[in-house]
């Protein structure tokens, strides 16, 4: 018992080491500069989340130093010692009925407890606000489409790639299924993931509390180029996203210098086999050689230059100043497989057309003529 | 216990009258039992273990620098050691590697080695098929590597959900090699777990009832049954998916009205009892090193028997809880969501009452120990972080992250393969005759608990701060740069530890020529395994023992004195049997088993390339089994040795009526009834046909 005695206060300093260096694993979880962490809500659903896994968190955490620092006291105090004797034993204890099932009902019970808060969770999840504004969500290799029917008549007025604008304080109710194969939608500061699956129509609620620019990742392995479809959720003030919506259902632009008049022309001749800017005479489907995508959709690239982000949420259009990264949107019209892990070869990613520099500097022309600038210019929520 | 006590199941011997006919030379069997040759037909249960053991550790350093590339590629944001495209095959086959070809395997090299000698019996019940299950594994796993020659690996993850792993949106050959490979390694599973559950069944030593069978081969019949009813839905879902790949079939084509969900059902089906399966040996390591080294028997025995039971059923009610994301509808989620809670349960059990075990005994930290010990402080990490994803509200956020990679690699890192390392030191003088070093072994577990926690341990913080898993790259300011660059610093710390115990290996046995043999009981343990001496002899067991106690060995050396203390009364050496049994009769080695084992991967390699090719395997594999068939039972020249005289213990010796251990696919009315048949004069009119 001596040697329990003198170890305790090493013990001690050990268990207040390893709280320490808990705290620190817990609060550099949390740490800023962390666009998609997933312990810091910033709307309804992520906060339900939040309120169910920080108590559920606590009592593993519970658990969890109790049965290690149990071990370790336990393999101290009990550890053999030079003096005993080899030849007799320790008491030979087979087992204890209570104590088993004491510890058969006891974390059943706690368990229970969880569970009760589990299902009413899921359920509340599941729920959905009278005056939520529905979005459709598709995904395909690798990028993601949003469809907005604005008078609710049952067509698309809006569709927009990589970035999904909505507004802040209301429940946004998306629709969500895929062109190709499975992924999973996953904006981690408003709501945990939802597969989009082909074939079916899954749902999920977004609400952000405030206006924010979000970050998201597809989270179900979907080939390729898997790590490098990503996308942004724009959360606007009411009036800021009634603007935005009137802006979207708007043609794209008409040619106001020569460059965007030849930069219009190769879109119309090269581009629109797969991408649509509306207004345009030619769309996919309908020119020379359409070509044959597996998800059979390329991004619509009508207002373009308002979002912040494009190539499936890979490159930032915009740098913090508002100004264009036009390096690397030429970089990505050279050659977009070299920028970006694409199979094109297989329909499945932009092919590289073989574009000339003059065709390049006139369809970024073209391309950024498609809007005034970014919807967003504030910092993204981390 | 009826069947226990009934025994039924004695083969009846060879037809002595029988005239021994002359035999093709081609279906004579081998003879050679040392050497190289020896291994490639051997049918020895303990040869085959080992072998078992021998390739998983070469798939480990497969698998493990798939890791490290893995890592590297992540060390700093947007990584360009690996191109998209090869990380996607790498991650792919370090999962599927490590989870078919290492951690499976290693749990049967431990249930091919011990449940015999545990159970004291000759071998198992079907030594031949044994041996086919062993090439089996080899050749599956030749053929899915082989991948990585033939036109690139599988790229889909080790879980291939449909539609990706469909050939429009992998194209190449790989997942065609996935599919091929995990057919023969589950045909491999599936023969061991018909032969082991038969072994464990009927082949116990008498007075072996079911609830004195010791903990590890209590689990790893839990695992068998497992096997046995998990693998065949992977091999089905597989034989789909193959055929959707090769002949155009439309069993995952969603334009064709298919439901992706479907493979995801089968897949989990198979997928979660295959974790139990994976975790359940190393639980049943752990059950037996932990009693030995706290000098104490197992606290709670038929609870750790029925909570293993228990996991083993509940396994298979938890698998949609890898689908939380998926969208099957909030009152599935809910369900498996309480199903996936209350499974923590029985394995809660078991770590308590590993802990119980240790309290109040007398602890000494040899490597198993350690290990042990190791396992029992990381599982329940992976346990405790298993339940908060149960909670599928939590799960919505976690999984798919990195926090799942955490958690599984706790439970099959931290678990399984903790569980693992501590029975390699463990039974490692019984298997080979020398013990490995304690110095590089204690190296080799703080090592591997320092990397594991350094490599695993971030993972958690990545997770929760939203790093997806299966990500080739990741974008400098999503701040995963420090813990990325920690966990791979922990990856090389553990390959370090990992090269530690392979040189242990080797040193150990060198320094083993200067010390004096290790003696049949090095660490005064409990079970049948160590009354025979070390290495363990080729036919096991002198005399079947006959068992009236759980840890029967152990109640052989010690009793309870006058004074109510419990003392030991004899030593190991004393109590085990000397290894000089004469007159025993082992089946003979066979060629069929490795030649129908390794048709299966042509078969696989010509559905791919070349039918011509397949057929040739077709062909192959019907006379291989036909030779198998047809070949005599017995080395017709082989000796036999005199029979052995009755043991004064009362050990039951050469009890053929109760334990033939007849390769049974041979022809049961001249089967080779091995030692115990032969050597019972009253069953048994001498020996099989020609003595």
């Amino acid at each position: 018992m001596t040697s329990v005695n003198t170890s305790s206060p090493r013990s001690r300093r050990s268990v207040k080491l390893l709280g320490l260096l808990g705290l620190a694993l817990i609060s550099s979880a949390c740490a800023s500069g962390t666009p998609l962490d997933t312990l810091e809500p910033d709307g309804a659903a992520a906060r339900t989340i939040q309120d169910l896994v920080g108590p559920v968190f606590l009592i593993a955490g519970v658990v969890f130093v109790l049965v290690e620092v149990g071990v370790v006291l336990i393999a101290w105090k009990f550890r053999a010692r030079d003096t005993d004797d080899d030849d007799t034993l320790p008491a030979q204890v087979h087992g204890n009925n209570r104590l088993e099932i004491g510890w058969t009902i006891l974390p059943a019970v706690i368990l229970a407890f969880v569970a009760v808060f589990t299902l009413v969770t899921i359920f509340e999840l599941e729920e959905r606000d009278d005056d939520a504004i529905a979005i459709g969500v598709e995904g395909q290799q690798w990028w993601w489409r949003f469809t907005y029917d604005i008078d609710g008549d049952g067509e698309t007025d809006i569709t927009t790639a990589s970035e999904m604008v909505i507004p802040a304080g209301t429940q946004v109710d998306l629709s969500l299924t895929s062109n190709d194969v499975i992924h999973s939608f996953w904006i981690p500061r408003l709501n945990g993931k939802r597969d989009v699956v082909p074939g079916r129509s899954n749902t999920l609620s977004l609400e952000s509390d405030e206006p924010g620019y979000f970050f998201g990742q597809c989270t179900e392995f979907c080939g390729l180029s898997h790590a490098e479809m990503r996308m942004r959720v724009i959360a606007l003030p009411q009036d800021e996203y009634d603007a935005w919506v009137e802006e979207q259902m708007t043609d794209g632009p008409t040619p106001q210098t020569a460059a965007q008049a030849r930069g219009q022309e190769a879109f119309s001749g090269l581009c629109a086999s797969c991408h649509s800017i509306r207004g345009l005479e030619n769309q996919p489907g309908t020119g020379e050689n359409p070509i044959p995508l597996v998800s059979g959709v390329a991004p619509d690239l009508t207002h373009f230059a308002s979002r912040r982000v494009y190539a499936g949420g890979l490159f930032e259009l915009y740098d913090g100043e508002g100004n264009v990264n036009r390096g690397q949107l030429e970089a990505w019209l050279r050659n977009p497989a070299a920028e970006k892990a694409m199979a094109p070869d297989d329909e499945r990613g932009m092919p590289n057309l073989g574009l000339t520099e003059n065709q390049i500097d006139d369809l970024v022309e073209y391309l950024l003529s498609t809007a005034d600038g970014p919807v967003w210019t504030g910092p993204r929520n981390d | 216990m009826a069947i226990t006590e009934e025994r039924p199941l004695a083969l009846p011997s060879g037809d002595p009258a029988r005239p021994s006919e002359p035999h093709l030379g081609v279906f004579r069997r081998p003879t050679t039992t040392t050497g190289w040759r020896s291994w490639l037909t051997t049918v020895d249960h303990k040869k085959i273990g080992i072998m078992y053991g021998a390739s998983a550790l070469f798939f480990l350093v497969v698998g493990g620098v798939e890791a490290l590339l893995i890592r590297l590629q992540l060390a700093a944001p947007n990584g360009t050691l690996l191109s998209a495209d090869t990380y996607n095959q790498v991650f792919t086959m370090h999962g599927t590697t490590m989870i078919f070809l290492v951690v499976m395997p290693i749990g049967a090299a431990f249930a091919n080695y011990l449940i015999p000698l545990q159970i004291g019996a000759r071998d198992v019940a079907f030594p031949r098929i044994n041996a086919f299950s062993f090439w089996c594994l080899l050749g599956g796993g030749i053929l899915l590597n082989s991948s990585w020659f033939l036109g690139g690996a599988p790229d889909g993850g080790w879980f291939n959900y449909a539609p990706n792993s469909g050939v429009v949106f992998s194209p190449s050959h790989g997942i065609d090699f996935w599919n091929m490979g995990l057919i023969i390694t589950g045909i491999s599973s599936l023969s061991g777990a018909v032969n082991l559950i038969t072994t464990v069944i009927n082949m116990r030593a008498p007075g072996m009832t079911l609830m004195k069978v010791p903990v590890f081969t209590w689990m790893a019949l839990v695992t068998q049954f497992l096997l046995l009813f998990a693998i065949p839905v992977l091999t089905v879902a597989q034989v789909l998916l193959a055929m959707d790949r090769l002949y155009d079939a439309n069993f995952f084509n969603v334009s064709a009205g298919a439901d992706p969900l479907l493979w995801q059902h089968l897949f989990w089906i198979f997928g979660h009892p295959e974790v139990y399966l994976m975790i359940m040996p190393a639980f049943g390591i752990v059950s037996e090193t932990v009693p030995v080294f706290s000098r104490k028997p197992i606290f709670g025995y038929p609870f750790m028997v029925f909570s293993g039971i228990a996991i083993g059923f509940m396994g298979f009610g938890v698998w949609a809880h890898h689908m939380f994301a998926s969208g099957i509808g909030p009152l599935s989620v809910a369900a498996f969501s309480l199903s996936t809670m209350f499974i923590a349960v029985p394995t809660g059990v078991k770590i308590l009452n590993w802990i119980a075990t240790m309290w109040g005994g007398r602890l000494t930290f040899n490597t198993p120990m350690l290990f042990s010990v190791g396992l029992i402080t990381m599982f329940t990490i992976g346990g405790l972080s298993g339940v908060t994803h149960a909670v599928a509200p939590a799960d919505t956020q976690q999984t798919d992250t990195y926090y799942i990679v955490a958690h599984f690699h706790y439970v099959l890192f931290g678990g399984a393969f903790f569980g693992f390392m501590s029975g390699f030191y463990f039974w490692w003088p019984k298997a080979f005759g020398y013990k490995l070093g304690e110095g590089l072994g204690k190296f080799n577990f703080w090592t591997m608990l320092l990397g594991f926690n350094l490599t695993f341990g971030p993972m958690h913080i990545l997770g929760l701060q939203g790093m997806s898993r299966r990500v080739y790259t990741y974008d400098e300011n999503y701040g995963f740069d420090f813990w990325n660059l920690v966990a791979t610093i922990g990856a090389f710390i553990i390959a370090l530890s990992v090269l530690s115990f392979i040189i242990n290996i080797f040193v150990s046995k060198k320094r083993a020529a200067s010390l004096p043999p290790v003696g049949p009981d090095p660490w005064d343990a409990r079970g049948l395994e160590w009354m025979i001496q070390s290495p363990a002899p080729e036919h096991n067991f002198d005399q079947t023992p006959t068992v009236a106690h759980l840890d029967e060995f152990w109640h052989r050396k010690y009793a309870e004195g006058d004074d109510g203390r419990v003392r030991r009364v004899a030593t190991g050496d004393e109590v085990a049997q000397p290894g000089d049994g004469t007159g025993v009769h082992l089946p003979s080695p066979s060629y069929w088993p490795m030649v129908a084992a390794f048709s299966l991967p042509l078969i696989g390699w010509g559905l791919i390339f070349n039918l011509y090719l397949a057929i040739f395997g077709g062909v192959l594999l019907v006379v291989a089994l036909w030779g198998w068939a047809i070949e005599p039972p017995d080395d017709i020249d082989g000796v036999h040795h005199d029979h052995h005289d009755a043991d004064p213990s009362g050990d039951v010796e050469a009890t053929g009526d109760i334990e033939a251990t007849g390769d049974a696919s041979a022809d049961a009315g001249k089967a080779d009834v091995t030692a115990e048949a032969a050597t019972d004069a009253a069953a048994v009119p001498e020996e099989a046909p020609v003595g």
